[in-house]
């Protein structure tokens, strides 16, 4: 059963750029970015409690710096951009984590919050490297001889990064790793007193959310092809909560589907012109209230889908 | 085995991947154009004044009339709340999906610029952006609509340090494109007369208080301050000067600020203000067209004051209905821009007469203005900004 | 930087302080309380003011009337929103209840544009904004005014909290919940007095900074700087919110002042980022610092 579910899922997903209009192409590329930026942010907030209200930051850094190796250094293949872009975002991770170790609850959203400005700030000041208020053009990524010049073929290598990452994700939850994580967030003091080290694995959570976040921002920058301060303002930030949370806290399929729901609804409303946040938040505000834990909660209370974790 | 099905399937599939006879957005009946546009978010007022009330209105009447040669001319708007990123979603929704013939009036720097690429790649005319940074100019599909900051900025510093011969100018500027681009041409302008900013001050979107700014404005003891700010800010700017009593400055707005609308928020501080405007006085000018403007906004939309931003869109619509009337019935992409380039000495009854070329611009005026009695009163006729 | 300029400067920033306090203390309440987030405070205010303003231009009436229909619209506005829909979900955790309020700030939002357009308009002042001069000092009778009537409501919710039979059952229920219900207070009335009076006090403030940011329906924004204030000053405590807020206005003003322009907009988050490093629990905090 679930052998057949996933088999259909990827059929879907490799298929999809033969079946669907280019547009929803490009759709689907966003939404495949804003899922692994959901699972890494689940991973810090739904793991490890340390909700975050600064991921547009991370995704700025990913982002910028994905653009800036495009641009000078375009012999790079991309996945070597991703990942170097992914890593500048853990280390800056690792910079925001490590004080942070202090901080719980309300302390902890609000300096990530700050954080965000912060970032925002910076680029704009780093004109000569970001071009601040200007912008900056992203050219298309290289992989040898290829450029990923197409809405398609930026698809399937979003999609291929977002495979990798799940993948990956879903490893780590499995291991002692994954286990710990989901002690630490189920009770501090029980983790702790099973040997768990609060502060390592606390770290790891940002470090890791953080690389995740920042290759997203590289495939976005790639995907939407223009950076601008504008773009990681902290409604962004609120967005990928509104995902994880809608989608479930500490669940990996919940932030996927969190992420493709989010998208796609605000996506479809676009039309609706000043009705489109009215709309959107009365739909947040009813499934919260009528799927309380989010849609994985909903899902795992369905017995045909429990079975399939 | 071949099925019927899959036959159908293959059939299909060929079919589709026909390069299209007809032009997108064009049908016998119709012309299909759209933005992607600010209904939430900062800008959401201008926003929706410039297509709703504005392009939207000068639609209604041509449609009323029987539309441009024979076809109705439909609009499609998307938000984008001012996110480049949603822009670009929006933009290609509308090209890939809705098939428009032309974009029209999509407003801000960064959402009009995250669009550039896309929109020269794919050669769908973007027709007159309400922007004012000059990053938009040179490009073969798109045509400027609201004037530029650097003329803006020459007209200004022609008037002020040319005519007038005023030397110490400051400037208190938004930290985003608009603001930097002004900020940027005034200090070339300056340098043609030898002069240079002694203060500029800049103001984050969304702030709630200026008063350091400004402070620091006053310590430099400038003979006119610029405000390149948005009406919000700009009254505050008008009110702190108040507070403080400076009154040894001249408060001059650039265009875009240049409305009644930042007057009557700064109430009874906005006393001796100057500026530069782009537009004749939306409710008080006698000028054929703008009378027609208001007559048309008080026909279908009797609620909406009148004012420079859906005249802005109406304009907008005007100078569209004229390229591709035109072009003539076999209306193309290229027939449409072929046909603006070629509009010369065009009477819109509301700006002096257009002249179009190669160069894309439709805009380039702009008068100097004087508050009197809390509205704007012309100081001079149009200046030059070539 | 005269010294005159400079007094001016830190007054106005006290202002802004004053109102960045009264949305604090707002939220805290509601925090206190209930234990959730109300990201919807900004917009409840900003509706309320609206509200007041309509009174203002249907009836013609003078600007004290605004004041009551706005605090009047405000707390049917708090007690409707915290029955029907924050008491239905009593179930979830307080993170969905945080999604729940971000729907409804977005949804206020947008039915505050469509009522009255996203366009901004003047609001009268109980103040005037002619500068008072004496001596070697200057203020502005409008800076002056809002820190006067913020303080004023402050001491009136420090009166509440302490001497009042709602205010003890306030503050027992913000220490211990279930202790609160044992000993016979209902928890429920508190939840609703707690959204009420928060809405209350957010609609003074809306009718306060209004005249200075002007009505629109973006005015709501003010609220994160709100935030800011409340963790910058100890968040859960009253004080910490009032100090936290005049720190937060005065530091948003001193920096344009004497920093360069590129860090200058950075600051106030800089210092909070540092001073919750120093002091987790934020300059008064209460909470205990987290041993890890």
């Amino acid at each position: 059963m679930r052998h057949a579910a996933l088999a259909t899922g990827a059929a879907v997903v490799v298929g999809w750029p033969w079946a669907a209009p280019p547009y929803f192409v490009f759709l689907a590329s966003l939404i495949a970015i804003n899922a692994i930026v959901a699972i890494g942010l689940n991973l810090l907030s739904g793991y490890t409690n340390q909700l975050s209200f600064g991921h547009a930051g991370f995704l700025a850094i990913g982002a910028y710096a994905a653009a800036i190796l495009t641009i000078r250094a375009p012999a790079l293949p991309v996945p070597a951009s991703l990942l170097l872009a992914g890593l500048a975002t853990a280390a800056v991770g690792l910079a925001l984590g490590v004080p942070c170790l202090r901080l719980e609850g309300l302390y902890l959203a609000m300096a990530t919050l700050a954080f965000g400005f912060v970032v925002v700030e910076a680029i704009l000041n780093l004109e000569w490297l970001t071009r601040g208020n200007d912008g900056l053009h992203v050219p298309a990524a290289r992989l040898g001889p290829w450029a990923f010049a197409t809405d398609t073929a930026r698809y399937y290598l979003v999609v291929a990064v977002a495979a990798l990452l799940i993948v990956a994700a879903v490893n780590i939850s499995r291991t002692r790793t994954g286990r710990a994580l989901l002690a630490v967030r189920e009770s501090e003091i029980a983790a702790q007193a099973s040997g768990v080290n609060l502060a390592a694995y606390r770290t790891l959570a940002f470090v890791v959310s953080a690389f995740y976040t920042g290759v997203a921002g590289g495939l976005f920058a790639l995907v939407v092809g223009f950076l601008s301060p504008d773009s990681f303002d902290v409604f962004l930030s609120v967005d990928f909560v509104a995902m994880i949370i809608v989608g479930g806290l500490g669940s990996i399929l919940g932030s996927v589907v969190g992420a493709a729901v989010i998208t796609a609804l605000n996506d479809s409303l676009a039309g609706f012109q000043n009705y489109r946040p009215l709309i959107f938040g009365a739909i947040l505000v009813t499934s919260m209230l009528f799927m309380p834990g989010g849609i994985a909660s909903a899902l795992r209370k369905i017995p045909s889908i429990r079975r399939l974790r | 085995m071949i099925s019927r099905a899959s036959l159908l399937l293959l059939l299909a599939v060929t079919l589709s991947a026909l390069p299209a006879a007809a032009q997108p957005g064009v049908s016998d009946t119709e012309i299909v154009i759209g933005s992607s546009n600010s209904f939430s978010g900062p800008l959401a007022f201008t926003g929706e004044q410039i297509t709703k009330f504005g392009v939207d209105l000068y639609f209604r009447v041509v449609n009323d009339a029987g539309g441009i040669h024979g076809r109705k001319v439909r609009t499609v708007y998307y938000d984008d709340g001012y996110r480049p990123q949603d822009a670009v979603a929006n933009t290609k929704k509308l090209v890939e999906q809705d098939k428009v013939f032309a974009i029209i009036i999509p407003q801000g720097s960064p959402p009009v610029v995250a669009t550039l690429e896309y929109i020269e790649e794919n050669k769908v005319p973007l027709l007159f952006p309400y922007q004012s940074s000059p990053v938009t100019r040179g490009k073969r599909y798109v045509l400027q609509g609201m004037t530029l900051s650097d003329r803006s900025s020459k007209m200004m510093i022609d008037y002020l340090a040319g005519q007038r011969k005023l030397k110490k100018f400051a400037a208190l500027y938004q930290d985003d494109e608009y603001g930097k681009s002004f900020l940027t041409a005034f200090e070339k302008d300056l340098a043609r007369f030898g002069l240079k900013l002694v203060a500029a001050e800049s103001v984050k979107r969304g702030v709630a208080d200026v008063s350091a700014q400004v402070a620091k404005l006053q310590a430099a003891k400038p003979e006119v301050t610029f405000l390149v700010l948005v009406p919000g800010p700009g009254a505050q700017a008008l009110k702190e000067r108040q507070k403080i009593g400076w009154t040894d400055t001249l408060m001059v707005s650039t265009g875009p600020l240049t409305d009644e609308r930042y007057l009557s928020l700064a109430a009874e501080a906005a006393e001796g203000v100057e500026g530069l405007s782009l537009w004749p006085d939306p409710v008080t000018s006698d000028l054929p067209g703008v009378k027609l403007y208001r007559e048309h906004m008080q026909r279908y939309f009797p609620k909406n004051e009148p004012n420079r931003y859906s005249i802005a869109g109406y304009f907008a619509g005007m100078l569209f209905a004229e390229g591709a009337k035109r072009a003539g019935r076999n209306l193309t992409r290229e027939s449409l821009i072929a046909s603006l380039e070629s509009v010369k000495g065009f009477e819109s009854g509301i700006l002096p007469p257009i002249t179009i070329g190669p160069d894309h611009e439709t805009q380039k005026q702009g008068f100097w203005v004087r508050v009197e009695k809390g509205r704007f009163k012309q100081l001079t006729d149009w200046l030059k900004s070539e | 930087m005269t010294s005159t300029a400079l007094v001016h400067v830190v007054v106005s920033g006290l202002a802004t302080g004053s109102i960045y306090a009264l949305m604090a203390i707002s939220l805290v309440i509601i925090y206190n309380a209930t234990r959730t987030l109300n990201f919807a405070q900004g917009e409840m205010l900003m509706v309320s003011t609206f509200v007041g303003w309509t009174a203002l231009q249907v009836l013609d009436a003078p600007l004290v009337v605004a004041l009551l229909v706005a605090v009047a619209a405000a707390a049917l506005l708090g007690f409707i929103l915290e029955r029907v829909v924050i008491r239905h979900a009593i179930s979830a955790t307080h993170f969905d209840v945080l999604i729940i309020t971000l729907g409804l700030s977005l949804m206020l939002r947008s039915a505050a544009g469509v009522t009255w357009t996203h366009d901004e308009f003047p609001f009268p002042s109980f103040f005037s904004n002619r500068p008072l001069v004496v001596g070697p000092i200057r203020v502005a009778p409008v800076s002056l005014g809002i820190i006067g009537a913020s303080l004023a409501l402050m001491l009136a919710l420090g009166a509440l909290f302490r001497w009042t039979r709602l205010g003890r059952a306030m503050r027992a229920v913000a220490q211990n919940q279930r202790a609160a219900r044992l000993m016979g207070i209902s928890v429920e009335r508190v939840y609703s007095s707690s959204w009420v009076i928060a809405s209350v006090v957010g609609a003074v403030a809306g009718v306060l900074i209004a005249p200075v940011i002007f009505l629109s329906s973006k005015m709501g924004l003010v609220a994160i700087n709100g935030f800011t204030a409340a963790v910058l000053g100890g968040f859960g405590s009253m004080p910490g919110a009032v100090v936290g807020g005049m720190l937060l206005g005065v530091l948003e003003n001193l920096a344009p002042l004497y920093l360069p322009a590129s860090i200058k907009h950075s600051v106030p988050f800089l210092v909070m980022i540092s001073i919750l490093i120093v002091r987790p629990g934020g300059v008064l905090g209460r909470v205990a610092r987290r041993k890890v």
